[in-house]
């Protein structure tokens, strides 16, 4: 096909030149859908191309979106893939009352997403203080940004112990579980990088699972140190950093607890030993 | 719902919240910022970034609104913030100070952009 045809090929119901000229003028990039997973009826996965000035920090959410009339229609994502991946890949519920998912889910490779140009987020290791633990809890597709942290070298660099913990309700939602089972250890770099330093934890709320329950509940009871093999039920302020990304609710209940147990919230202009995805939706 | 500058901004001007809004929705006044109540996505990540809390959600307003009311007007007039600039060099000067707002706050556009 010529590129002149191709500049001629309908995206949904707008050509490709007018997704351009809108893109432009929004001063957003215009990237093509390379990759889409479905996990679940409810869960799927998909990747852009990466735009070769797009430069963002492991951890980071974006905005993404489609053609909504006249204007954009955009929502904010956290990138799943690490710093240096040539790809974006992003996580998401299918909302079918959605605005933005409800559209997102029909997509197909080769259709086109506006991505903006001002990645940002505090679920980032900048905004931590130095420590020994690095605790990823995440909730549902929370678990997005901190599949992108995992596999960022400078997060083992800080960190001598890394665990990952994803919590959703049915057993099938456990997306890119056998990633984090199989595929990762079987890696090249990280194979090597995480080996006794890494620990993948999920439950689930809903059916028989070896670890049931609320992730919340199961530090309260004592679960999770026990399983993990840790002393005592509290996360240590000098040595145990947290990451949470989970619904609002969530957030609310980790951030208290984490509290509780002496962390100070962190920030970009200010690290701390905890940090809250605030952005994360659905 | 959005997120509002509030008083503690008038005269301080920190301008760390500039750099993580994803959206570019701060405006620059003379002595503070506001937040473009329509532009704001609501991702809550300006918050914790201000040194001095002036970013509220705006269900922290007062039940007038007062600080939504300031949000909306200032961020149609004075102009779009997207790099944090240099603040005032008496920001600390005023850092603890209450109700500044009716003291101090100027009209006048900002120019960092």
């Amino acid at each position: 096909m010529s590129i002149g045809m191709s500049q001629e090929k309908t995206v949904g119901s707008a050509t490709l030149l007018e997704l351009q000229s809108m893109a432009e003028a929004r001063k957003l990039f215009l990237q093509r859908v390379t990759w889409v997973h479905h996990w679940t009826n409810g869960l799927f996965s998909f990747r852009i191309e990466r735009p070769d000035s797009f430069r963002f920090r492991s951890g980071e959410f974006v905005m993404i979106g489609l053609k909504d009339g006249e204007r954009p229609l955009l929502r904010a994502y956290s990138i799943v893939s690490p710093n240096w991946e040539e790809h974006l890949e992003f996580f998401s519920v299918k909302v079918p009352e959605g605005p933005l998912t409800s559209r997102l889910q029909h997509l197909k490779v080769g259709d086109y997403l506006f991505l903006s140009k001002k990645p940002t987020g505090t679920l980032v290791t900048d905004a931590l203080k130095p420590g020994k633990r690095l605790f990823m809890i995440g909730t549902g597709t929370g678990l997005a940004p901190l599949l992108s942290v995992l596999r960022d070298t400078e997060t083992h660099e800080k960190f001598d112990e890394i665990i990952i913990t994803h919590t959703v309700r049915e057993e099938q939602e456990l997306a890119y579980r056998n990633f984090l089972e199989e595929e990762i250890h079987a890696d090249e770099i990280f194979g090597e990088l995480l080996r006794d330093r890494f620990t993948y934890y999920p439950t689930v709320t809903r059916g028989e699972f070896r670890t049931r329950g609320r992730i919340t509940e199961r530090i309260q009871l004592g679960d999770f140190a026990k399983d993990l093999g840790l002393i005592g039920n509290r996360f240590n302020p000098q040595t145990a950093r947290v990451m949470v990304c989970g619904s609002m609710a969530f957030n609310k209940d980790m951030a208290s607890m984490l509290e509780e147990h002496g962390l100070k919230e962190g920030s970009n202009s200010s690290p701390g030993s905890f940090v809250i995805e605030r952005a994360f939706v659905g | 719902m959005t997120f509002i500058v509030t008083d503690a901004c008038v005269k301080c001007k920190l301008m760390d919240c500039v750099e993580v809004c994803p959206v570019d929705c701060f405006y620059e006044g003379e002595n503070c910022l506001v937040i473009h109540p329509e532009e704001c996505i609501d991702c809550g990540i300006c918050e914790p970034e201000c040194p001095i809390e002036a970013i509220k959600p705006d269900d922290e307003d007062t039940p007038e609104q007062f600080w939504l009311g300031v949000n909306t007007k200032y961020s149609e007039i004075w102009p779009n913030i997207t790099r944090k600039g240099i603040s005032p060099a008496d920001a600390d000067e005023y850092r603890d100070e209450k109700d500044k707002f009716e003291r101090y706050f100027s009209e006048k556009p900002g120019n960092t952009d």
